[in-house]
């Protein structure tokens, strides 16, 4: 039934999150489990295709920005990403070059309804993560697999992130004592214009991988194996553009569809105190112990009008973003890199680097805003025409942090009526409370939420 | 692969489906009582079929505007329970039973007939005037498919399959609104859908009741959820059925689960009788 096709060979070893359970695929026993279930060339675990990502316990460092572009030729089918951990994948590593975020009703109405759910999503995780042969039926019977990516999934860096919006826990009842803190329902900013059918969700799924084709497929097979306990409500996928490594191989940020590298002054997602700190839900917020090692997700489809962009002055392009386009240097530095942090303090009245621009309205590097400073992993994304003719494309913006209102919703406060508002437009998106990681094999997303509600 | 998935999927498939192990030796004997009555199903629903549309054209033709709106779901009910087998006559299912969004120019495309280019006079315009000729032409396309459907050796595959081909068109056409989009009684054709793929389940229920019980209890489940929720939308004493936009969210999700459950599951019906 299962068939003994070898996986694409191992490229660069790595280890999720610093993670140190037990029965994480790196191990012997989940390697013999990973065999048993069989999957084959599971030597150790790899990631290929971007700078090695988060701490590792070989204690080797290296600066990790989640928002560094992808290498060309690096990423390979055999990319795997360790699904077991305290926290879950896709969100400290870097970005593979393709990404969607998918938004569903969830049917469950009783605990009992959504540990099934629960269960059922993780299984499909483990699969569709690990990769392997599908099962093969009878011609007669409609085929396992969607078949999209030949008869042996590659992992391909898929990853597959779980996070539950407010309308989950409001509508039920025996739910809603249990709901995070500081989740809520997605409200209106002065430059929006939500679409409603492109908004909110009881649940949303973060599907990354090297290939479109595999993010397509896994959602192929999560909406065909739960049919009736998620019903689809939006989707949006894009992309991160693979670049050629310059000649010093320094990682760069990825651009956006504005043409500025976005992500330079994302935090280290390699420093595990500092993730602790901005990212991970711990014990000093007063949140529900389920929701330990959980993360609050923002996510925004943000219209970019390009035409318009791309009709305007470079300078001014340049003072709206707050950093030259072609290095990504802060204006104050020019002859600096992407790396380089603007001095804001030797330039109070914005001469520089204007005070309205996107990058110090959003982070202004002061000691006050430091716990405002959230972790982005956007993607870019291209729909198509409009109506009137114009190109519908824009940002898939998803960050992540430890108190959404700290974090999102105080830095989109304080971007309000910045300039930068002419050329963009969000459409869509919602808040999410993202699940702690499964921890091991006989784990599931959301145990300790399921335990509570039965406490 | 996950064990565990594998082993429920095994389960599943009762009676070791997957991997090469054979299904039930294709039976088209069994299978010859379920289509003779589902082909007596099919043409009693056509007859009518025909008998309606004669008297919804002729309101139309009259001009009896308000006649016309109150024949127009009743009327077509009587299609959308047997769709699986009319549209095997993709002219006349084109010429019968087509929406504006298969025409280039849409509504105000000259070639779009049909239903709903009645439809749409007699909702968006208030007027018959422009759509008696095609009215007209309607009707002739019924007495033909009923004429043809007479003369139709019925294959079991497709009347097996239909339960699934109905499911799908509730999926991808239904729950959206989108079927009688000026009307809005899709919830007319939503329950006449279901009950064309009810019936198809009913004819061969008695054929793998032993061996597909969990199939058969899980499909019951979710057409019952649909028909509970159908319920909660009559009108007129349960003749009808209140306005597509009267439909909540919620009851709305929980069908679309409901029958994308039903597709799937009713995917694998032709298999589990041996048809290919």
């Amino acid at each position: 039934m299962m068939k003994k096709q070898e996986a694409p060979a191992p490229r660069d070893v790595t280890e999720r999150d610093g993670a140190s359970l037990p029965n994480t695929p790196n191990t012997p026993a989940s390697r013999r489990m990973a065999l048993k279930m069989g999957i084959a060339a599971l030597g150790s675990v790899w990631m290929g295709g971007y700078a090695r990502a988060a701490s590792r316990s070989d204690g080797e460092t290296s600066a990790a920005n989640v928002t560094n572009a992808p290498v060309t030729n690096a990423a390979t089918p055999g990319d795997r990403v360790p699904f077991f951990g305290k926290h879950q994948a896709g969100i400290t590593m870097p970005r593979p070059a393709n990404g969607m975020i998918a938004s569903f009703s969830v049917l469950a109405e009783t605990p009992e309804a959504l540990e099934r759910l629960f269960r059922r999503l993780t299984e499909r995780a483990i699969f569709l993560t690990h990769g392997g042969a599908p099962p093969e039926y009878d011609p007669r019977l409609p085929p396992a697999d969607s078949g999209i990516l030949g008869p042996n999934i590659p992992p391909d860096a898929r990853t597959i992130t779980v996070s539950l919006g407010n309308s989950l826990f409001e509508e039920r009842p025996w739910l809603k004592p249990h709901k995070p803190l500081r989740l809520s329902r997605m409200t209106r900013f002065p430059n929006d214009a939500l679409d409603a059918a492109l908004c909110h969700g009881d649940l949303s799924l973060q599907i990354c991988a090297n290939t479109q084709d595999s993010t397509q497929h896994a959602l192929r097979d999560i909406l065909k194996n739960l049919a009736d306990q998620l019903v689809l409500r939006w989707m949006q996928e894009g992309n991160v553009p693979v670049i050629q490594p310059g000649p010093d191989k320094a990682a760069e940020s990825a651009r956006n569809l504005l043409g500025f590298r976005d992500g330079s002054a994302n935090p280290d997602a390699g420093d595990e105190a500092l993730m602790n700190r901005l990212v991970w839900v711990g014990p000093e917020r007063g949140e529900p112990a389920w929701a330990l090692g959980g993360s609050y997700q923002a996510v925004r489809i943000i219209r970019n009008f390009v035409e318009r962009w791309d009709r305007a002055p470079l300078w001014e392009q340049e003072a709206f973003i707050g950093r030259a386009k072609v290095t990504g240097a802060p204006l104050d530095k020019p002859r600096a890199t992407e790396a380089d942090v603007p001095d804001y303090v030797n330039d109070p009245q914005g001469e520089k680097t204007p005070l309205a621009s996107h990058i110090r309205l959003a982070n202004d590097r002061t000691p006050e805003t430091q716990d405002n400073i959230i972790l982005r992993r956007p993607f870019n994304y291209f729909n198509g025409v409009a109506k009137n003719g114009q190109l519908d494309q824009g940002l898939l913006f998803i960050c992540y942090q430890a108190d959404l209102e700290k974090g999102f919703i105080t830095v989109q406060r304080r971007l309000d009526g910045e300039p930068l508002e002419e050329y963009l437009k969000p459409v869509g998106g919602g808040y999410f409370f993202t699940l702690p990681g499964v921890a091991h094999k006989n784990d599931f997303f959301g145990s300790a939420l399921i335990a509570a509600i039965r406490a | 692969m996950n064990i565990k998935h594998l082993i429920t999927a095994t389960a599943l498939l009762a009676g070791g489906i997957t991997g090469g192990v054979a299904l039930a030796q294709s039976a088209p004997l069994e299978l010859v009582g379920p289509v003779a009555e589902y082909k007596i199903y099919v043409s009693e629903n056509v007859d009518q079929l025909a008998k309606e549309t004669a008297r919804f054209v002729a309101a139309v033709k009259a001009g009896d505007i308000a006649r016309a709106k109150a024949l127009y779901a009743p009327t077509r009910v009587y299609y959308e329970r047997v769709e699986p087998i009319a549209e095997l006559f993709s002219d006349l299912d084109a010429a019968i039973d087509s929406r504006a969004d298969d025409y280039e120019g849409a509504e105000k495309d000259p070639e779009f007939p049909g239903f709903h280019r009645i439809e749409y006079s007699l909702w968006e315009k208030n007027t018959t005037n422009d759509v008696k000729p095609v009215a007209d032409k309607l009707l002739a396309h019924v007495k033909e498919l009923q004429s043809r459907i007479g003369k139709l050796t019925f294959p079991p595959e497709v009347v097996v399959g239909g339960a699934a081909v109905l499911m799908e068109e509730v999926a991808a056409t239904k729950i959206s609104g989108e079927e009688n989009r000026y009307s809005k009684v899709d919830l007319w054709d939503f329950k006449a859908n279901t009950d064309g793929s009810y019936k198809i389940v009913e004819l061969v229920r008695p054929l793998i009741a032993k061996k597909e019980a969990r199939f058969l209890a899980e499909v019951d489940k979710n057409f019952k959820t649909v028909y509970d929720i159908l319920k909660t939308y009559e009108t007129n004493e349960g003749k009808g059925y209140v306005s597509y936009e009267k439909l909540t969210d919620k009851d709305r999700t929980t069908m679309a689960a409901a029958i994308n459950k039903l597709a799937e599951d009713l995917s694998t019906l032709r298999g589990k009788l041996g048809l290919k």
